[in-house]
């Protein structure tokens, strides 16, 4: 271990910022060569793309305060290798879904939480994290855009709308595992690492969505969970499988 | 769904070219999907999507017959070969004194 100034606990923080991206990430990657048409295959996957870059980033800047080269094996140690109880991402980038709209939801909501989510980093008391903030602030604005762009014109249309309001009955109830706050977000936030911690986006968020699909709120979806993020979705196990499958075909090989 | 026509267009003074087409439900979803069909890679550093029922084309009929008036072409191709052959005509450039 290096000499850091940031407790301990920043580390906790970082870690669920960065798993919710990988998996995010990941799960939007799948849907390359099924979306529902070849454009939105290239550009969900694309977004994808960008939410694991994010990962990446986040788990370098866990590395660093942890004293360890940045290495492309580190970084893959810290992305699946660790136990499942040991991931401090949310069920809401954890559960698995075939359905599209429910997909189409999930990126929007997961998108206008992180949009938030990065504003309470951008003037970070940690330089690092608001450096890698002020890049992905600028990709997640055209996120939000992609998934407002797509859902402008299905919510018009009756039979697509009760489809995505369905859906939004399905991925609403994990955004308290979004919210919930990990061990080190009370630490992150008296350091002045994060301006507050993320459940106070909830009544924001609440507003979006009242916004987006003309729907009242329940008020559990944006009470914050209270398990520190400690406990993973049934799906988690299938999911980090399927991501481990050609790695683990020939562990040796090099990427 | 409507078909839209994209243009890029490269950083500095080259203009819009064509790059391709997509589908799209309106002007919006087209600008966001053409961004990644077509740019994500930075392949320009501007876009436009046009709506191909906005396109007003003048098909080869039309267009066509002008192929045929090299009366038009001002590259000098004719007046180079018209020198050629009065510098043939003369025969050899006299020695310099």
């Amino acid at each position: 271990m290096t000499e850091t100034t940031a407790p301990i606990g920043m580390v906790e923080y970082l870690l669920a910022f960065a798993d919710d991206e990988h998996l995010m990430g990941q799960q939007h990657t799948e849907w390359i060569g099924v979306a529902p048409f070849l454009e939105e295959d290239l550009a969900f996957s694309s977004i994808g793309q960008d939410e694991l870059g994010h990962a990446v980033q986040l788990y370098e800047l866990v590395l660093e305060l942890d004293g360890t080269e940045a290495t492309d094996e580190a970084i893959d140690g810290l992305a699946y290798r660790r136990p499942a109880a040991h991931y401090r991402s949310s069920t809401l980038a954890e559960y698995v879904t075939t359905d599209w709209a429910e997909a189409l939801v999930r990126h929007w909501l997961y998108d206008t939480v992180e949009e938030l989510r990065w504003q309470l980093v951008v003037d970070s008391a940690h330089q690092p994290l608001a450096d890698v903030a002020a890049r992905a602030r600028r990709e997640e604005s055209f996120h939000r855009r992609h998934a407002d762009a797509l859902l402008d014109p299905l919510l018009r249309s009756t039979d697509s709308r009760s489809r995505l309001l369905t859906a939004l009955d399905s991925v609403g109830p994990h955004l308290p595992s979004l919210l919930d706050a990990p061990s080190g977000e009370r630490g992150a936030v008296t350091i002045g690492a994060a301006s507050a911690p993320l459940a106070s986006v909830g009544p924001e968020v609440a507003t979006a969505i009242e916004t987006r699909f003309d729907r009242a709120v329940p008020e559990p979806w944006t009470t914050p969970a209270t398990a520190g993020r400690t406990q993973r979705d049934p799906g988690f196990g299938a999911l980090m499988a399927r991501m481990l499958e050609v790695l683990d075909f020939d562990p040796d090989a090099t990427w | 769904m409507a078909v839209y026509e994209v243009f890029l267009k490269p950083e500095g003074k080259d203009g819009y070219r064509h790059a391709g087409a997509i589908d799209a439900a309106d002007d919006e979803l087209a600008l966001v999907l053409a961004r990644e069909a077509y740019a994500r890679r930075a392949e320009g550093a501007r876009l436009w999507v046009v709506d191909r029922r906005h396109i007003v084309e003048g098909d080869a009929e039309f267009v066509g017959p002008n192929a045929d008036k090299p009366h038009r072409h001002h590259d000098g191709a004719a007046v180079a070969a018209r020198r050629k052959i009065q510098r043939e005509a003369a025969g050899p450039d006299e020695p310099a004194p």
